[in-house]
């Protein structure tokens, strides 16, 4: 951990700013300030969502790389269900977030289909259709949804009310209630008035997973079949359909978190690659590899490296530094930490070495002399 | 009487496990050794040591005296050790010849002499009656000549200590007695033999002496004409071990197993399972004799699901289970003990609490009100290790742990708790200890005695003898045999497994 803030400490000197006062305002930025753990748990809120995508499928043995496409896709149907789709404010809003619950999960289920036949591996397929679904989403947003009247390459803005609303809104009696009561600068106040609903719905989300792992068939079964796909294959699990099954559900997740992030107040259009540049979908795999796939794991994970995100982002603006450079930085410390992190799951996993040790042990036995 | 090989406090240490504690071991010149000890006693390990695949953390090798340095296999070629794997390495699409002179080629400039290498090679194979061809290529002969050629390698680099590792595995009876002559004449001819078996018979029949390691340690150095079976089993497992079995209470029953034209082909090419037909009843053990890799896999495999079949029907119960998937096959009444514990029968990484309840997840006690607990799944994994006698620290502890004997009762476990009408037991005690292997088969004979009908496929012939009340012999994919168990030998059955039914008709 020291090392990783030396390191981080000369890029930051690199950069031509004083380390120190750069650590300062990253702590600030994230979990030292209301703004901080605001800024913090509205990154989080994604990155949880999509570590968890990608941990139910990584625990089952099946490599989702494409929760890029999932996620991305998701959004972009979202958005339309918003732009296009006429009714109550609040229908409209629900029915975008299955939608694109739906289309993600569609769309994760292609590479499902093409490991059962012709057998093409979901890591290769699942990564590879990431690009369609990001391209056409970018052309998407340029052409046919651009809305001529704005400078930006975005849509339409969403009708009024079909947002995922803030906790309490600045305009809403809540809100209000809040700054007067605890006064402006109260971590509550700023939370409720910048963070929307999209954190109970992960929040719920981590808690279905955890419940699902431990008590349901499904599962069980998919844990089983990430350990040995020959295992529980032998034992009766069809393993086609559990990839399918587990690649639905997955792709459902990245697609939720594709809409709630793209209607989700308080951004009200969608822009060209607003979803791509955040990276959470490879952040996320980052964090469901160290979280080794528990929910509780990437819950925690995925909130300290939310922190850093927003940290670094504060002390790039707090220094003044370009934006390219506090991004060199975040990665950096991202990495270092994900080694620091590394160390202690790894002294967790000693059994799993032993383990190792012994069917080396077992089979040079077994080559060289019996009973 | 020198000493050729002499390891003294060898002590080798893996994460968790000390393989070799202060072993010393010695080898007259010009003997054969036999080395024998149970599963994850350290055998094998104390041998790659001596071959220069492991090095040891403590302890001195001395070859007929002198103190050396084996750090490499390299190391060990050039000090005269030659170790037979039993996975052979050589290279399929090379000649004999070629194959035996890699990386030592005899050379007419800058190219391969290749008539110096088949001249070289023949005279070896005549000096000792190796009989092999020089010029065949590798994919092309047969396992035991595969064997020779191994031996043919090590003599061409002047092995004078040859370490051979379980070599009769996959040898029929008649290729064995080939290969102990040949064991003879090098061991006349001055060179030293360390041999690894588990064949008590074997031991008996070939060594002068026996080491006996037990948890990494020497429990006993033996000469073999002065010591017994009984005895040396006694050193490796530390008590009076009885495999005798007990002869079924009743006579068979109804058929509970029907085959009929089974065909397997590989990639849709050569035939693995030939037209096969069987039918196993209740209360039988039915034996499948054959040398590795004539079929008996693909058969389970098939009966079970796992492989898709070309031809042929599979019934359970008269009920068809032809189209049936794994689970449907399983709720039918069939369970399998799959030769392949490591890659099949078991998850390694995971406990033994989800190992032991996998399969039975689906239904009462452990499904309930269609969710699963945690604390259901160890109440279920205590009553299986309790009841098969399972070594295993507690029901979270990860199932690769465990020794070979242990991990085979998981899954032995596993499947006869089901309330199954089948079993397939594919190798059931291969690299087990001789304690577990009596635990297993008695658990087989109860299973059958109850009514089970078992169908036993295993390299073993003593098991297979022991067990069955009928035995078919599979070769080249097909049932060459079907004879009732009482009145057939040992050396019939190598005569049939070696795909020699006309000597049979003929005798």
């Amino acid at each position: 951990m020291v090392i990783a803030f030396v390191i981080g400490a000369v890029f930051i000197m690199i950069a031509g700013s004083d380390p120190i006062s750069g650590y300062q305002s990253m702590l600030r930025g994230s979990f030292g300030s209301g703004l901080g753990i605001a800024n913090t748990i509205q990154r989080a809120i994604p990155l949880v969502g999509m570590a968890l995508a990608i941990a139910v499928a990584f625990r089952a043995g099946v490599i989702n790389l494409g929760a890029e496409g999932q996620m991305i896709l998701g959004g972009l149907v979202g958005v339309l269900v918003v732009l296009y789709v006429p009714g109550p404010p609040l229908l409209v809003m629900a029915l975008a977030c299955v939608a694109g619950t739906a289309a993600g999960a569609l769309w994760a289920l292609i590479p499902a289909l093409f490991q059962s036949w012709p057998g093409v591996p979901v890591l290769i397929a699942s990564l590879l259709l990431n690009y369609p679904a990001r391209y056409f989403s970018s052309w998407m947003v340029r052409f046919p949804l651009k809305d001529p009247e704005s400078s930006m390459v975005a849509t339409d803005s969403f009708p009024a009310g079909t947002q995922i609303p803030l906790f309490a809104s600045p305009s809403s009696g809540l809100g209000q209630t809040l700054l007067n009561n605890l006064g402006k600068d109260n971590v509550l106040t700023i939370v409720g008035r910048t963070v929307n609903w999209s954190f109970a719905v992960v929040a719920l989300l981590v808690v279905a997973v955890m419940f699902m792992n431990a008590r349901t068939r499904f599962g069980f079964e998919s844990g089983m079949h990430g350990f040995n796909a020959n295992f529980a294959r032998y034992s009766g699990v069809h393993s086609g359909r559990l990839t399918a099954q587990t690649m639905l559900l997955s792709g459902g997740i990245a697609g939720l978190m594709g809409v709630m992030f793209a209607i989700g107040a308080p951004n009200n259009r969608l822009m060209d690659g607003q979803i791509l540049e955040t990276n959470y979908a490879w952040t996320g795999l980052l964090v469901a590899l160290l979280a080794l796939y528990r929910p509780s794991g990437v819950l925690i994970g995925g909130i300290f490296f939310a922190g850093i995100i927003a940290g670094s982002g504060a002390m790039g603006r707090d220094l003044s530094m370009s934006p390219q450079i506090a991004a060199v930085i975040q990665g950096i410390v991202i990495i270092l930490i994900a080694f620091r992190v590394q160390i202690p799951v790894r002294r967790r996993r000693t059994s799993s070495e032993v383990v190792e040790a012994r069917m080396e042990h077992d089979q040079a036995e077994e080559e060289v002399g019996r009973v | 009487m020198t000493l050729e090989v002499d390891m003294r406090g060898i002590t080798k240490r893996f994460p968790g496990v000390v393989a070799d504690d202060n072993v010393d071991f010695s080898v007259n010149t010009g003997e054969i050794h036999a080395l024998m000890g149970e599963n994850g006693a350290g055998k094998s390990i104390l041998m790659s040591i001596l071959a220069g695949l492991h090095q040891a953390d403590e302890g001195e090798i001395y070859l007929r005296g002198e103190k050396v340095a084996i750090n490499s296999p390299l190391d060990a070629i050039e000090s005269g050790i030659g170790m037979v794997f039993q996975a052979f390495k050589l290279f399929p699409s090379f000649t004999i010849a070629e194959n035996v002179v890699f990386r030592e080629e005899p050379t007419h400039g800058p190219l391969l002499d290749r008539a110096a290498a088949n001249r070289a090679v023949a005279e070896i194979s005549e000096r000792y009656q190796l009989a092999v061809d020089p010029k065949a290529r590798v994919d092309s002969v047969p396992v035991g000549v595969l064997q020779r050629v191994e031996i043919i390698k090590a003599l061409y680099r002047d092995a004078r200590v040859l370490i051979l590792d379980e070599p009769t595995a996959v040898l029929t009876p008649q290729e064995t007695e080939g290969l102990f002559n040949i064991l003879r004449a090098l061991r006349d001819d001055g060179r030293t033999i360390i041999f690894i078996t588990h064949k008590m018979k074997e031991v008996m029949a070939i060594s002068d002496r026996v080491t006996v390691l037990r948890d990494g340690k020497v429990t006993a150095r033996l000469i073999t004409a002065e010591s017994s079976a009984e005895e040396i089993t006694h050193h490796m497992t530390g008590r009076d071990v009885d495999l005798t079995m007990a002869p079924p209470q009743q006579a068979p029953g109804e058929t509970v197993l029907s085959v009929k034209n089974l065909t397997v082909t590989d990639q849709g090419e050569r035939p693995v399972v030939d037209d096969v037909n069987l039918e196993i009843h209740s209360g039988e053990i039915v034996g499948i004799a054959g040398v590795a890799g004539n079929g008996q896999v693909e058969l389970a495999e098939a009966i079970m699901g796992l492989r898709a079949i070309d031809n042929g029907r599979v019934a359970v119960q008269n009920q068809d289970v032809t189209q049936a998937s794994v689970r449907h096959r399983r709720d039918a009444g069939l369970t399998y003990i799959p030769e392949d514990r490591h890659g099949v029968g078991t998850a390694p990484l995971a406990d033994g609490a989800a190992n032991l309840a996998m399969g039975h997840h689906r239904r009462a006690p452990l499904l309930r009100s269609g969710l699963l607990k945690r604390s259901r799944m160890v109440w279920h994994a205590r009553r299986l290790i309790e009841r098969f006698r399972i070594k295993i620290a507690s029901p979270a502890t990860p199932v690769g742990t465990l020794s070979g004997g242990n991990l085979q009762k998981i899954v032995v476990a596993r499947e006869l708790d089901y309330d199954s009408s089948v079993l397939i037991a594919e190798q059931p005690t291969r690299g087990v200890d001789v304690g577990a292997i009596e635990a297993i088969h008695r658990e087989l004979t109860t299973y059958r005695d109850r009514g089970g009908a078992v169908l036993l496929i295993s390299a073993e012939l003593s098991e297979i003898q022991s067990l069955s009340g009928r035995i078919l012999v599979m070769f080249e994919g097909r049932i060459v045999a079907d004879l009732d168990a009482r009145d057939v030998t040992e050396k019939q059955l190598g005569y049939l497994m070696a795909g020699g039914e006309q000597a049979v008709a003929a005798s």
